[in-house]
């Protein structure tokens, strides 16, 4: 494959870049792109976690609420029930990973696509993460807390910034690399050819729920670091920035697809299109109709792709067997 | 002969991995019956679609009357009085016989009942039916359901009439209904393409008859002029006889035991398997057998019984568990339940020994490399590359390719469930020998098919089941199509003996 098309969306990265540095004079600068990668570090936190659930087949529309209900349950431990910080964020990242599971314990048992599944979980945690910050805002969240948000380390590199590359990595070692990776892809592509083969599907279906969800706990625990306060309404519309990041990024609604520098770079493009409009000074909702377009015009192009290959293969094997 | 009314020239259509029609132009004459016969597969219910406008040609050109296109949208085959009758009707179920009639149909600025019916009235009167045009079409039956849809297709002024297996669901008495009412279109000068597997109704209906093989046109009869020898032979185009690899080898221990095996629709089943052996399992489709094999892999409950391999109990719960015990499926349906077809051709031979060839969580990708390349030369599977998509592969080789996944989990008896269902003739003869390679090696294999030839040319043993039991054994002696036919229609017999 050529690797223009193959990068296709790298390129559009880099469009958009030279695009806002010619436009603005502050866009591309270490200050302003540090921002960015700041901004954008919850939201590859989350992505990565959804992304699981995704290349198997599924679907979490409830992670919004989901770091909703971790950051307000962290801070609350913190700051009203006074237990020590560190136990308070390992419990929070443990009521995640439990979210999680019961998503896909849910999805097991009751056998319905997991975007329903995930459509009612969502609305569970609504009611729980207000019932447990009692509809108020928790100001003043203590400074270790705040150090995963906003902290630097040697003065330069944000903190949240190297908990992303981690979890990226992390991401990517387990997909690429492991046979643990290739059960989930084989789930997401074919569930009954996966079932033959010997996979567990039901033990993938409740491990990529609860991965989702630790990797939600600690996206949560960034988001609200950097905020310095908890409340209830933090979270809820991350699941659908973190899902049209993913499918620009390649990873298809179906399952079976996906790889981490495509999710990286959906989440950039998504990033850089709205710091860049910000900085040039675009009206806030013009740049939610670009965005929009941004994933149709993406999930287009992939599509035009994927026929264009498919016909030259088999004209290529037609030419092979004449 | 007539002008044509209806031409293809040169039509083309391509899906990913197979070429569905290739270059075929064929006429259609005013007011002939033209019989189209292919077996599965061979291109027809494309072509309708194209013609239909249901699905768009990549090469050629549609020729209606003095006009040609390149493709037609559903609308313009319309317009131009192409109606099509498919095998599934297109009905609207909770509406009224008359009102699925005028369905499209402008008769005014507003909707009259009373004027629908009259128009539906006086359609079932020409063709002699009795049906309620008050009824609603989920309450006919079948054959009326049918003739509604024909009534739809008429009162639409159709020139030329497509039907796709209209006698399926009729009795013999409302065939010779049918019959009656295509030869009165025929009459009219309407143009009737009928399709159809039964090669009787042809000679008794069609003016000519064209045969259709693998996506090609292969020729065109006047149906007085043929014989239904010549067109078999046209439809197969090839012998008959399939050449199968001499199976003289000695069977060696039982591997394999079943004892009163029941679950899944299966009651009581037994028999064993020997070392080196092949078993065929045969009966009618829907006797149990592929529900057998889901059983023994452990892809469906075990309700009681027991499975002995090597003449040691086993419990077998899982896939997983099957294939740790030497046990693998090739399932019938390749591409819902053998492949992944969006991944490539090392991907899918890995799959099912990925932990075998990990250290830790880690997948060894030089030993993977190692491994799928052996397959691919024992198996020779035909790819330019092994990073190919499975989905672009012919159907032989993505048998091979699931054939390689089980072998390379180390199976040592094979389930092949329709070994060779919708593989070209070739690539048959390749499976057939790797088939037999597989038992010299010591592998067994059960054999589920439902092609008599390849059971009789390929077993060494035949078990028949019926209705979910057994209902008797042949050995390699008594082989014939006649007994095994016997057995397997037994089953509802058996039961009032027993």
């Amino acid at each position: 494959m050529n690797l223009v098309k193959r990068y296709a969306i790298l390129f559009i990265l880099f469009g958009l870049i030279v695009l806002f540095s010619l436009l603005s004079p502050y866009f591309f600068t270490q200050e302003n792109l540090t921002n960015i990668f700041v901004q954008q570090s919850y939201v590859i936190i989350a992505a990565v976690g959804l992304s699981f659930v995704m290349i198997s087949g599924g679907m979490d529309l409830s992670i919004g609420y989901q770091i909703s209900a971790v950051g307000v349950t962290t801070a609350a431990l913190v700051k009203w029930i006074g237990i020590p910080l560190p136990i308070a964020l390992v419990a929070g990242i443990v009521m995640g990973t439990l979210m999680g599971a019961f998503n896909g314990w849910l999805s097991v048992r009751l056998k319905v696509h997991t975007l329903i599944v995930t459509l009612g979980t969502m609305t569970i945690f609504q009611g729980l993460s207000y019932i447990i910050s009692r509809q108020s805002v928790i100001l003043n969240l203590p400074a270790g807390f705040k150090f995963f948000g906003q902290g630097y380390l040697f003065d330069f590199l944000p903190f949240s910034v190297l908990l992303m590359a981690l979890c990226v990595g992390i991401a990517s070692f387990l997909l690429n690399l492991t046979w643990f990776g290739r059960h989930i892809y084989g789930v997401g592509s074919n569930e009954e050819t996966a079932r033959l083969s010997g996979v567990n599907v039901r033990a993938i279906r409740m491990l990529t729920f609860s991965i989702c969800g630790f990797f939600v706990a600690i996206s949560a625990i960034v988001l609200f670091g950097r905020s310095g306060s908890a409340s209830s309404s933090t979270g809820p519309g991350v699941e659908f920035t973190a899902m049209t990041a993913a499918i620009l990024g390649g990873v298809s609604f179906k399952g079976g697809e996906g790889k981490m520098w495509g999710l990286v770079t959906g989440v950039f493009i998504l990033g850089v299109l709205s710091n860049g409009m910000q900085l040039v000074g675009m009206n806030t909702y013009v740049q939610y109709i670009v965005k929009g377009f941004a994933l149709l015009l993406a999930v287009g192009f992939d599509i035009l792709q994927k026929q264009r290959l498919a016909i030259s293969a088999v004209r290529a094997s037609q030419r092979a067997a004449a | 002969m007539g002008e044509a009314i209806l031409s293809l020239e040169g039509v083309t259509k391509v899906y990913p991995g197979v070429v569905a029609l290739e270059n075929v132009s064929l006429a259609f004459e005013a007011g002939e019956v033209h019989a189209l016969l292919g077996e599965n597969g061979a291109g027809k219910s494309t072509l309708i679609k194209i013609v239909a406008g249901a699905i768009s040609p990549d090469a050629g050109a549609i020729r209606v009357g003095a006009s040609s296109h390149a493709r037609l949208t559903p609308h313009q085959a319309r317009a131009l009085g192409i109606e099509v009758i498919y095998q599934e009707f297109n009905l609207m179920p909770s509406l009224t016989a008359a009102e699925n009639i005028m369905f499209g149909k402008r008769t005014g600025r507003f909707v009259s009942q009373a004027a629908m019916e009259a128009r539906a009235r006086t359609l079932f009167d020409e063709f002699e039916v009795d049906i309620d045009p008050r009824a609603l079409v989920r309450d006919l039956p079948a054959s009326q359901q049918q003739i509604v849809e024909i009534a739809k297709a008429v009162s639409r002024e159709a020139r030329v009439l497509i039907m796709d297996e209209p006698s399926a669901p009729l009795s013999m008495a409302e065939v010779e209904h049918l019959f009656r009412l295509i030869r009165k279109f025929k009459d009219r000068g309407t143009t009737v393409i009928y399709i159809s597997h039964r090669i009787d109704e042809l000679f008794a209906i069609s003016d000519r008859v064209s045969v259709l093989r693998d996506g090609r046109y292969v020729a065109t009869r006047g149906t007085a002029e043929t014989s239904r020898a010549e067109l078999i032979g046209l439809m197969v185009g090839r012998e008959l006889k399939e050449t199968y690899p001499r199976r003289d080898a000695e069977p060696g221990a039982t591997v394999l035991e079943l004892r009163g095996v029941t679950g899944n629709g299966d009651r009581d089943i037994s028999f064993s398997l020997r070392g080196g052996e092949i078993l065929g399992l045969a009966g009618l489709v829907g006797a149990g057998r592929t529900e057998l094999a889901k059983v023994l892999i452990g892809a469906a409950r075990l309700d009681s019984g027991q499975v002995f391999i090597d003449g040691k109990p086993v419990s077998i719960r899982s896939p997983r568990d099957a294939l740790r015990h030497g046990l693998g499926l090739i399932p019938e349906n390749r591409k819902e339940e053998g492949c992944f077809l969006e991944m490539d051709i090392a991907w899918n031979i890995s799959f099912a020994n990925l932990r075998r060839m990990s250290s830790g969580l880690v997948v060894r990708k030089k030993e993977e490399r190692a491994v799928s390349e052996r397959f691919r030369s024992l198996l020779r599977i035909k790819t330019p590359s092994m990073s190919q998509q499975v989905k672009l592969l012919s159907g032989g080789n993505q048998q091979k390719v699931v054939l390689s996944k089980t072998l390379a989990a180390e199976s040592r008896i094979l389930i092949f469930d329709e070994p060779t269902r919708g593989i070209d003739v070739g690539a048959r003869q390749d499976i057939y020998q790797l088939m037999d390679e597989l038992v010299r090696k010591g592998h067994s294999i059960i054999m589920i098919t439902s092609d008599m030839e390849e059971l009789l040319g390929m077993s060494d043993r035949i078990v028949v089941i019926a209705e979910g039991r057994v209902a008797g054994t042949l050995e390699r002696g008594d082989f014939s199509q006649q007994a095994v036919l016997e057995l397997s229609s037994s089953g509802a017999y058996k039961e009032v003996v027993a």
